[in-house]
């Protein structure tokens, strides 16, 4: 992850200083910067569009009645038009809207209404007036406002209150005009940390789970898998069945699953074939490594036949040895710390912020189930006597789209994620894409991929810019799931024929260097592209670029209406397309 | 049970020992106070800025709540204006929170 120094605007109608300095002290990734608006003066701070351009992140937290003044009426139960309020709570969220466009993201507190408000008592949910039955009301109109909105996102302040019995402290309010306790700023800070990682596309995708006292209880080589604790009228059964039914629900967030196990495979295998109570069947894993080997070297191996970088592994085991283990062997993996009560297993899972998306795609929901399917896939490839006959058998269709509403936020989460295939490492939201493509010289496609055995949806893009020389291809992004079936070739040939198409003379592509994306290289080398200098590769116009025999490319047609298939098995992609 | 005045010193000292540890985790690491007798707090030579000094008072007053099982109130006198001796050192507001247990517990 980039050292980068993220800067992070504070805006608030309350002291938001202790805020700012937990969050200029924190060490943990990633380091921001925090700037803070003058308190009391949120709607000019909101509206104020000068000189805040070097700003990353932006940050809202507002007192009901700083942001809705007639809740202020409220409080003193005077009387109030509820259509003027609710106007208010719209005019906030205006303000919201316009200050965001200055920034990658924006996030937004929920409102609280302090516990020592008794309001209407037993009728505070009952009756229009009722403070806190109209504190969610008026979240959840801010809610439905800023909806939709790509790089805002509305945080759940009542979970910062939580971490004191006490949040609201009167004295500090009255001391310096901060409403709350140090701690409820120290856990704000932690959550919004979260929230820029996030954004900045730092989610895990692989878990690695152990399977003795951790899936179940007991160990089953020695007590067999009839006697594994599991489900029944057990505290502990229970709880195991609840840990994995916390699990599946990540299985189907798009977490993949693996177990890295010290135990005989088929001994481990009869709990799934047999227990009945298993919420987890075998299918569920992306993976596994279930042997007498050091756990790292497995979990690492597991990363690799995943396609994945050790960044984006959690390992959880109940062993304190293991996890040790695997700290000190492989830093980049993420080892919660684990309770020893069983009970509370769940919930400690459920609690890990690490697998938080900035938005969830169809893409992620399937994951799971695409790697089983690439596993049916990898199985039959002996069956075949060469590599080309399997792609053959495959029976791979791609499809070329250009970017639109429906498919832009996988784009822009392939985007920000994908590090092995990638040219140039661009990370971009979805405004500052956007942005990008307003130019008539740029074209992006996206591409989506399916074949007998699954669709993978969208995992690949191409971006290409119009220079003075020609065009240069800017983005070259490719999903690992995909990976080596000539995808990458049906991208070059899209590039190559647009470019062709133009009377271009001349198409280049950079490859810039990171950690992570020399398999970009390899293929770039392999491509039949010229190599110049500096890792540029480039194309000779006089004649087209062969597509591989054993793919189908089906591409709209600009004008939508027609939505006419233009089908390819003759090496070549139709201008059509284009 | 009582404490001794010896006993009731060696408590008010951890309690704002405790409140220390929690405040340095929003003090740059250039200015984190040091957890000793002679630390100075607040006035001319004082480590706390006067937003600081409010939160070390609440968490302050909420550990001596969970030591003495008492709700001391220390902004009785105006903690900011420099000429209250209990803020100037760690000791002196140590003394101070013992002198006032002590009469508490004696009333």
């Amino acid at each position: 992850m980039s050292n980068e120094l993220f800067n992070l605007r504070l805006v608030s109608d309350f002291n938001l200083e202790t805020l700012g300095r937990y969050l200029d002290n924190d060490a943990a990734w990633p380091p921001v910067a925090t700037s803070i608006a003058p308190f009391g003066q949120i709607f000019p701070s909101l509206l104020d569009s000068a000189g805040s351009h070097e700003q990353n992140f932006c940050f809202v937290w507002s007192s009901l009645e700083g942001a809705v003044p007639s809740f202020r009426k409220m409080l003193d139960f005077d009387t109030v038009d509820r259509t003027a309020l609710f106007a208010e709570v719209s005019y906030f969220a205006d303000c919201v809207k316009k200050c965001h466009s200055r920034f990658k993201a924006t996030f937004v507190a929920s409102w609280t209404l302090p516990s020592f408000y008794r309001g209407l008592g037993i009728l505070d949910f009952q009756n229009n007036a009722g403070l806190r039955r109209l504190t969610l009301e008026m979240n959840l109109a801010l809610i439905e406002e800023l909806d939709g909105i790509a790089g805002i996102y509305v945080l759940d302040s009542s979970r910062w209150l939580e971490v004191t019995a006490n949040p609201w402290s009167p004295k500090l309010w009255y001391l310096s005009k901060t409403p709350y306790r140090s701690e409820v700023f120290g856990r704000a800070a932690q959550d919004l940390k979260v929230a820029i990682g996030t954004v900045l596309g730092s989610a895990r995708k692989l878990l690695v789970i152990d399977l003795d006292d951790t899936l179940w209880g007991g160990i089953i080589g020695d007590v067999g898998w009839e006697n594994i604790v599991l489900g029944g009228h057990d505290h502990k059964g229970e709880a195991f069945v609840d840990f994995q039914r916390a699990l599946k629900s990540l299985r189907n967030r798009g977490i993949l699953l693996a177990i890295a196990s010290k135990n005989q495979e088929e001994i481990a295998f009869q709990a799934f074939e047999n227990r009945p109570e298993m919420v987890l069947k075998l299918e569920d894993f992306a993976g596994w490594r279930i042997n007498w080997n050091d756990k790292a070297a497995n979990i690492a191996a597991l990363a690799s036949e995943l396609n994945l970088g050790l960044q984006s592994v959690v390992f959880i085991d109940d062993n304190p040895v293991e996890r040790a283990r695997v700290r000190e062997a492989l830093p980049e993996v993420l080892v919660p710390e684990w309770p020893d009560d069983k009970t509370s297993y769940a919930s400690t899972l459920l609690q890990l912020d690490c697998f938080d998306l900035p938005q969830i795609t169809d893409e992620d929901r399937s994951r799971g189930q695409m790697y089983l399917n690439e596993r049916q896939r990898e199985k039959g490839k002996a069956e075949y006597q060469s590599v080309e006959e399997w792609l053959h058998s495959l029976e791979t269709v791609v499809t070329v789209e250009e970017l639109n509403q429906s498919n832009v936020p996988r784009v822009v989460q392939l985007l920000n994620k994908t590090n092995q295939m990638n040219l140039s490492t661009r990370r971009m939201t979805e405004n500052e894409l956007g942005a990008w493509l307003k130019q008539e010289r740029r074209k992006l496609w996206a591409f989506r991929v399916r074949d007998r055995f699954s669709d993978s949806g969208l995992t690949g893009i191409l971006s290409l810019e119009a220079g003075s020389n020609g065009h240069r291809i800017v983005d070259f992004v490719l999903s690992c799931r995909v990976m080596g079936r000539d995808i990458e070739r049906v991208m070059v040939a899209v590039a190559i024929q647009y470019s062709r198409s133009l009377g271009v003379s001349e198409l280049t592509a950079k490859y810039l260097e990171t950690a992570k994306n020399k398999p970009c290289r390899d293929f770039w080398l392999r491509s039949g592209l010229t190599q110049g200098v500096e890792n540029t590769f480039s194309w000779d116009f006089t004649r087209p670029y062969p597509l591989p025999a054993h793919l189908e490319v089906i591409g709209l047609s600009d004008d939508e209406s027609k939505h006419e298939l233009l089908r390819n098995r003759e090496g070549q992609v139709t201008s059509a397309l284009l | 049970m009582t404490l001794g005045t010896s006993n009731r010193l060696d408590s008010a000292f951890d309690a704002i020992y405790a409140a220390i540890a929690e405040l340095n985790l929003q003090m740059p690491k250039n200015r984190q106070i040091q957890p000793r007798p002679d630390t100075a707090l607040f006035g001319e030579k004082g480590q706390l800025d006067s937003l600081a000094l409010a939160n070390f008072i609440v968490i302050t007053e909420q550990k001596l709540e969970e030591s003495f099982g008492i709700q001391l109130d220390l902004t009785q006198d105006d903690p900011f204006s420099g000429q209250n001796g209990y803020f100037g050192t760690i000791e002196s507001l140590a003394r101070y929170i013992s002198s006032f247990t002590e009469t508490k517990s004696s009333e």
